[in-house]
């Protein structure tokens, strides 16, 4: 009698990893051909573009502040903020956000930009902790500087918003270096459609890259398998996941490293909630607000608009940066949670929310679950050698496929990577990926899901740019 | 009960053949990535020295079509229109007409003419972007006949973009006002654009006159909606449109109740030097309309320092800032004002004022 039981429990959960399993891959093979069509629909957009922009006048932009928080970031504020002011755009400002550094991230703007106090009234509009002085360069009257007390990343960028004066404006990390003209190409698709509230382009890893005077002039993978892994992640994430989401019209997440928005929108809905996952949570409450106000809109990934950022180096960063993620994905769906298999919230729900509560929050206990199991099912005889090996095979093979999928997108379109060693190492870390360094991501999700309500950001290490 | 899915053979078998077929395609698509990457570099090389052979041709060559290589590829195609394209934007007279009759010779036209009937719309939408590009008459009559076939609003947007360029009368413009009118209004960018485009191409044909009759045709037209309006306005004073202060004296009359109008007509009137709406203005409701006619006040009207000074205390934030500028901007006797205002009780006033005292003045 106790062994009918066990049976039936043995078997439903078979089926259920099983199933699961086959509709997790799915659904990423999916997400891979829509980004297929998305990316080939994109470069004839952006070849039309280009041409109308030979036919149109010099007063095709609008105008964008670009907004950097910038916390303990004096290693590289100073070469972030140049390489900034560099950007290919007919108008736009940098707003610093200093958020109660205390590495002398302030000493080093000051130096660097002779800056000079300013006492402009800064309107409130969405909260942040006090300002403690605004600053203008006397060099580059459109860099301005704001030092506030220290509130987190949320709060900083609220603080950039409030001191803005454009209609559109663009996050970026400190960190992170934007190619000359993403902000063109990213700002560009306001002016085709009104009804865009948010765009963010794709991140690519610094590390490995040569930087020259603010600028990545040598593309290579990073010499560390531990950085070029991120390099196979990132890739994978934007490419075939965001632009598969933007097919679906169900984007979740703009990456708070360099994300563009209507002011108005951010406005409001409150601005940034303070959190560890503000970038998810604000385009989760964008996407709420316009479906509860009836507001026709659009939110897009768009992967030509490159910014480089510095991935972390070492395997505790790395951890501590994935946990981080983890906790802030759970935060944002917890507090949007009304959006949960919610029909009123149409496809986003249904498609994009159910996706990351279903695969992204429930997958790593599932995934544990199965680890688990294959032990207790040897240990009673129901998994022999050779059906082990076949599954870890179809399991292996399949995240392989679209590991190189993903890097074909990529290759196909962008071609950032020249050198074939380089391709063929993304293709080889498709597949090392699954003896180990996805084990040890599960088990730091796996921790972050256990400790989500912790609100820390952890202190990250940076090395000056150039130095990759 | 079924069997336990570990203990089924036909599991088995299918994830045999799964993993099969999975190695065999990892394998394909490794070597595909390497034959497209080899057949991507080739082709961005032959489209390389394709456009500059082009280029060179068109500016040095009399005849350039006979050293040219007849394009047969995609690629060969798209590089020959960008080259063209580029040379039209950049030249003019003999070396702008010979890219132009490379259009036609070389077939570019007819090539991105039926692509421009191609059943997937955005690559109908990028053929008629780079026949827009070549802005050529002799397009125009195929992207009118386009028009009222294309059944994608995304493609109806640009084929009026690129008609746009080759307007040629008030009967042009009002062809396309009327297909603009009956689409959902895009971006106001994109709309001025379009009348930007119009005006430029009238001009080129010393007819810009057309456009000011055209701006009287539809001034009381219903159909039109009133962000186009608005936006061929503002087109207007993008293009220094000179179109004769009247008309925008009579936008400015018939609209009060319409801030959008009202906010273009006082900016095209400011910049021909017409400031005799900006004390009604100051009053106007509506904030937009009041910073409006803020940021134009100290240009024409000294008298109007009392009224400014009162605005520093308007309901509207940006109305407030303004204010402040247009003192600062009114010389000595708006800075005193200023000065005064320091030590106001209102703290947004003092404020304020203090910010514009450490702004460039005049």
């Amino acid at each position: 009698m106790s062994g009918l039981p066990l049976r039936f429990a043995v078997q439903f959960s078979q089926y259920a990893v099983f199933l699961y399993f086959l509709a997790v891959n799915s659904v990423y093979t999916m997400l891979i051909v829509l980004a297929l069509r998305d990316i080939v629909k994109h470069a004839y957009l952006s070849t039309a573009r280009t041409a109308r922009r030979q036919l149109g006048g010099e007063f095709y932009y609008k105008p964008v502040s670009v907004i950097v928080p910038a916390h303990n970031e004096a290693a590289v504020i100073a070469q972030s903020v140049r390489a900034l002011l560099n950007l290919h755009y007919p108008e736009f400002e940098v707003i610093v956000v200093n958020d109660g550094s205390d590495d002398g991230t302030l000493a080093a703007l000051r130096e660097e930009f002779s800056l000079k106090s300013s006492i402009k009234p800064v309107r409130l509009q969405v909260p942040h902790e006090d300002i403690q002085a605004v600053y203008r360069s006397a060099e580059y009257p459109d860099l301005i500087v704001v030092d506030k007390l220290n509130g987190g990343k949320a709060d900083a960028i609220n603080a950039g918003i409030n001191v803005s004066s454009y209609p559109v404006f663009c996050s970026i990390d400190a960190d992170s270096l934007l190619e000359p003209d993403a902000l063109l190409k990213s700002s560009k698709l306001f002016l085709e459609d009104d009804s865009l509230i948010a765009t963010g382009g794709i991140i690519r890893i610094l590390n490995g890259c040569k930087v020259e005077g603010g600028a990545v002039t040598e593309i290579a993978l990073p010499p560390g398998t531990l950085e070029a892994m991120q390099v196979l992640e990132y890739t994978r994430a934007f490419l075939s996941g965001r632009t598969g989401w933007n097919a679906l019209n169900s984007l979740l997440i703009i990456s708070g490293a360099f994300g563009v928005f209507r002011k108005d929108m951010v406005i409001a809905v409150g601005g940034y909630r303070r959190t560890v996952g503000e970038d998810m949570d604000l385009v989760m409450r964008l996407h709420r607000h316009c479906h509860e106000k009836g507001i026709p809109y659009r939110i897009l990934f768009v992967p030509d608009p490159v910014c480089w950022t510095q991935a972390p180096f070492k395997l505790k960063m790395l951890l501590r940066q994935r946990n981080r993620w983890h906790r802030g994905m759970i935060d944002a769906l917890l507090f949007n949670r009304a959006m949960i298999l919610n029909p009123k919230y149409g496809g986003t729900s249904l498609a994009g929310v159910s996706y990351f509560v279903f695969v992204e929050l429930f997958g790593p206990l599932i995934e544990l679950f199965g680890y688990l199991a294959i032990p207790v099912l040897c240990f009673f005889g129901m998994l022999s050698v050779r059906s082990f090996v076949l599954l870890l095979l179809l399991a292996v093979l399949w995240g392989i496929s679209i590991n190189i999928g993903a890097v074909f997108l990529d290759i196909y379109n962008f071609r950032r990577y020249k050198r074939n060693s380089d391709i063929l190492r993304l293709c080889f870390l498709g597949g090392l990926e699954f003896f180990g360094y996805r084990q040890l991501m599960l088990l730091e999700r796996l921790k972050a899901t256990l400790t989500f309500r912790k609100r820390d950001w952890g202190q990250q290490d940076r090395r000056a740019m150039g130095l990759f | 009960m079924p069997d336990l899915l570990t203990q089924s053979p036909d599991f088995y078998r299918y994830v045999s053949c799964g993993v099969l077929f999975l190695a065999a395609l990892n394998t394909a698509e490794v070597f595909f990535l390497f034959y497209n990457k080899r057949k991507a570099g080739l082709s961005e090389k032959r489209r390389t020295e394709l456009k500059r052979l082009a280029s060179t041709a068109m500016i040095t060559a009399t005849a350039p079509e006979e050293l040219l290589p007849k394009p047969s590829t995609d690629d060969d195609f798209s590089a020959y229109s960008e080259a063209i394209a580029s040379v039209l934007d950049s030249f003019e007279g003999e070396i702008a007409a010979k890219a132009g009759r490379l259009v036609g010779q070389l077939g570019i036209a007819a090539y991105y003419r039926r692509l421009a009937r191609h059943r997937t719309w955005y690559k109908r939408a990028a053929a008629i972007d780079i026949l827009s590009s070549f802005r050529l008459p002799s397009n125009r009559e195929f992207l009118r006949s386009a028009l009222r076939r294309e059944t994608s609003n995304e493609v109806k947007y640009r084929v009026i973009y690129g008609l746009s360029s080759l307007a040629r009368d008030r009967t042009d413009i009002l062809e396309m006002v009327a297909a603009l009118s009956s689409l959902p209004y895009l971006t106001a960018k994109y709309t001025e654009d379009i009348f930007y485009n119009a005006i430029r191409a009238l001009k080129d044909k010393d007819a810009a006159g057309e456009f000011g009759a055209f701006m009287r045709e539809v001034m009381k037209d219903g159909s039109v909606p009133v962000l186009v309006k608005r936006d061929m306005l503002t087109a207007c004073y993008d293009a220094s449109c000179g179109e004769g202060r009247g008309i925008l004296h009579d936008y400015y009359l018939n609209s009060p109740e319409e801030p959008e109008i009202l906010i273009a007509a006082l900016k095209a009137l400011a910049r021909i030097g017409d400031f005799s709406f900006i004390p009604a203005a100051l009053k106007h409701p509506d904030w937009r309309v009041r910073m409006t006619a803020l940021k134009n006040s100290d240009a024409c009207c000294a008298d109007l320092l009392p009224e400014t000074r009162a605005m520093l205390r308007d309901s509207n934030y940006h109305v407030r800032l303004a204010a402040a500028m247009a003192l600062r901007r009114s010389g000595i006797k708006g800075t005193a004002v200023l000065k005064e205002e320091t030590a106001s009780p209102d703290r947004f006033a003092a404020e304020t004022a203090a910010y514009a005292l450490t702004q460039e003045g005049r």
